[in-house]
């Protein structure tokens, strides 16, 4: 079958000791860095973009996939042992999780997780296999309007699930396209908003925005105080993280539910692995048969959304590869990187080239298994590197953040746009922005300029042409309504505030 | 949050105005073959101000003045301090060259800012200056800026 044939090409990829080295090195550094409070999957995909200049694309995103794959494990073990999320993906399972550990079951809370989280990681990269190829099919036929259409969804969904304040989250993609105007346009030639420099011609480049945002900004909110939280004591002999009979019992079909909704929910543009793990909880709670347990130590708790959030991640990657639309703010960074190395996202990348899709594929199946070994037999050194104090760590990320801006083109310049982002993206934090719009739009801005307007040049009533094709039609519906959804609910919310004042 | 709100949002609505008044003043908005260089933009602006807009009108109507945004105190000369540094880095970088700038800046922030030891300030600030200097001069080959001493 098709499908062995090119597992097999990828599995000739990934298995090289190059190759091999390198999801060993991301698997590594992104438990650790989920396991930080203050940095993410995210910042890490931005931080170590700049690393995979001198590779081969494929090994490139190898090491980042395996990254990404790392912060949802590496998560968990901050949530459960000091009750602060890792990163947001992993928010919820402080619930149970550490409920658990005051139990004394923080061993067995973080064995299911990551026993959950492979078998998620694993079924995902399966599905992950089995429906990018047969979607990147489908996509081939797309036309500009369908394309346009596509991102609009990727955009309007992105932000509408984004931070509380969806008005604030659409201001700031329409600024992320805003930025993303700026340079020479790709159709005339002509040079927009450059305000007559010379470096911005090339337009705001991607590199410095995303570590700026995600890196510098993270850094920065986290600077003001000097967080510190207590760690509970454990015991993490491989007996004491396997867990019992009952724990197996009791997770079991927790784990297949948070499987299947996590990378469902993955694929969606816009709802990443934050939005599976709330969702994996919520279902949880409704199907237990004793669901007062949960938030006093329920393993499902645990077991479903950490399934949830992995399965998630293999799941974000399907829209990435086969429409060239990232589906969470952290395949958005990976999208950049993919442009960076000069590989054009979309159905074609699956006929242009395999090497790199199936190079991938397989190696998430390595990096799977490389970080359920990992997580089951050497957590005490993750938990002694969640002793390096905050105040050590942060300069260090500085630095990081400086050499990476500044080895994409070796200017001074970039490392400016990296600090003035970074101080940005600390405000757009602290006030309610969304950073992930932002960078998203950043990245798909020109692009969708440049299907909207070969759509209007096909058409000749207007915008009207996006409903005038039955996917396009399909999916510019589902955008619009992405955004009415949340305008009506603050309209109503603005209504009723406005009402309330009358009546008392 | 809601005075930071309302300057946000003034702002937002000028820039947004200015983006789609020069969209439209100097990038052809619609070219013989179809939409040129400033119809995109020019709807951009627009959306930009019609969002700026609606924003300032809620924040404005919201009830009380919100929490505060920026840390005040000790929590704000931190994130001054951070800041200031790395701008200071950025401008010394020509002129001392990275390795040493990276260890200056570590040296400043780890015992002036954070407090640490002398031993533990030093053993950051050199291992980080060579680590960096390995993996993204020599091993990734990227031209560092060389300061005056000549490294």
């Amino acid at each position: 079958m098709d499908v062995f044939a090119n597992l097999a090409l990828g599995f000739s990829i990934a298995l090289t000791p190059f190759n091999i080295f390198l999801a060993m090195v991301g698997v590594v550094i992104g438990t650790l860095i989920g396991a930080l409070p203050g940095i993410g999957p995210v910042s890490g995909v931005a931080l170590l973009l700049p690393l995979t200049f001198g590779m081969p694309p494929t090994s490139g995103i190898i090491m980042l996939a395996a990254l990404y794959a790392g912060t949802m494990y590496g998560g968990t073990i901050t949530s459960v042992l000091i009750n602060t999320p890792g990163e947001s993906a992993s928010v919820v399972t402080c619930i149970d999780g550490y409920q658990m550990a005051l139990q004394g079951r923080a061993g067995p809370a973080l064995g299911m997780a990551a026993i959950g989280s492979f078998v998620a990681g694993t079924v995902g990269v399966v599905l992950l296999m089995l429906m990018s190829p047969l979607l990147a099919r489908w996509a081939l036929s797309f036309g500009p309007p369908e394309t346009f259409a596509l991102m609009l969804l990727g955009l309007t969904t992105v932000t509408g699930l984004t931070g509380q304040h969806a008005l604030k989250g659409y201001i700031s993609m329409v600024l992320g396209l805003m930025l993303s105007m700026a340079g020479f346009d790709i159709i005339s030639g002509d040079p927009r908003y450059t305000g007559g420099i010379a470096e911005m011609l090339d337009g705001v480049d991607f590199l410095p925005v995303a570590i700026g945002l995600f890196g510098m900004g993270e850094v920065l909110a986290g600077a003001e105080e000097a967080a510190s939280g207590q760690i509970l004591k454990a015991r993490y002999g491989l007996r004491d993280v396997w867990p019992t009979a009952t724990d197996w019992a009791r997770s079991r079909w927790a784990i297949v539910r948070g499987t299947v909704l996590g990378f469902v929910v993955g694929t969606l543009p816009g709802a990443g692995p934050t939005v599976a793990s709330f969702l994996a909880y919520t279902v949880e709670k409704k199907v237990s048969r004793h669901p007062e347990e949960f938030g006093h130590g329920a393993i499902e708790g645990v077991a479903g959304p950490e399934a949830a959030n992995n399965a998630a991640t293999s799941g974000a990657m399907v829209p990435m590869l086969t429409l060239g639309i990232p589906g969470s703010a952290t395949t958005a960074v990976m999208l950049g990187g993919l442009m960076m190395w000069g590989l054009r996202p979309g159905p074609l990348l699956f006929e242009k080239n395999p090497d790199f899709v199936w190079g991938l594929i397989a190696s998430q199946y390595v990096a799977n298994a490389m970080l359920l070994i990992l997580n089951i037999a050497f957590i005490p050194l993750f938990v002694r590197a969640l002793r390096l104090p905050y105040s050590i760590l942060m300069p260090l990320i500085v630095i990081f953040c400086i050499t990476g801006a500044y080895s994409q083109n070796n200017k001074i310049w970039d490392v400016g746009q990296m600090l003035v982002f970074g101080v940005l993206g600390y405000g757009m934090k602290q006030l309610g922005y969304s950073p992930a719009a932002l960078t998203l739009a950043l990245v798909i801005g020109p692009l969708a300029e440049r299907a909207l307007r070969q759509s209007l040049i096909l058409s000749n009533s207007g915008l009207l042409i996006l409903f005038q094709r039955p996917i396009s039609a399909v999916l510019t519906v589902m955008a619009l309504a992405a955004v009415a959804v949340p305008v009506t609910r603050a309209l109503r919310g603005a209504l009723a505030r406005r009402a309330r004042p009358a009546a008392t | 949050m809601r005075r930071a709100d309302q300057i946000g949002a003034v702002l937002l609505l000028l820039f947004g105005v200015a983006y789609a008044a020069t969209a439209a003043k100097s990038y052809t908005y619609w070219g013989a073959n179809g939409p040129g260089s400033g119809f995109f933009p020019f709807w951009l602006g627009v959306a930009m101000a019609i969002l700026a807009t609606l924003f300032l009108i809620g924040a404005t109507r919201s009830p009380g003045p919100g929490e505060a945004w920026l840390p005040s105190g000790h929590g704000l000369i931190r994130l001054a301090a951070v800041v200031g540094a790395t701008v200071l880095f950025v401008v010394l970088l020509p002129i001392l060259g990275m390795t040493l700038a990276t260890a200056l800046f570590l040296l400043g922030l780890l015992r002036f800012l954070e407090g640490h030891a002398w031993p533990v300030t030093l053993g950051v600030a050199v291992v980080t200056a060579v680590g960096n200097w390995a993996i993204f001069a020599w091993w990734l080959q990227v031209p560092f800026p060389i300061g005056v001493l000549g490294f």
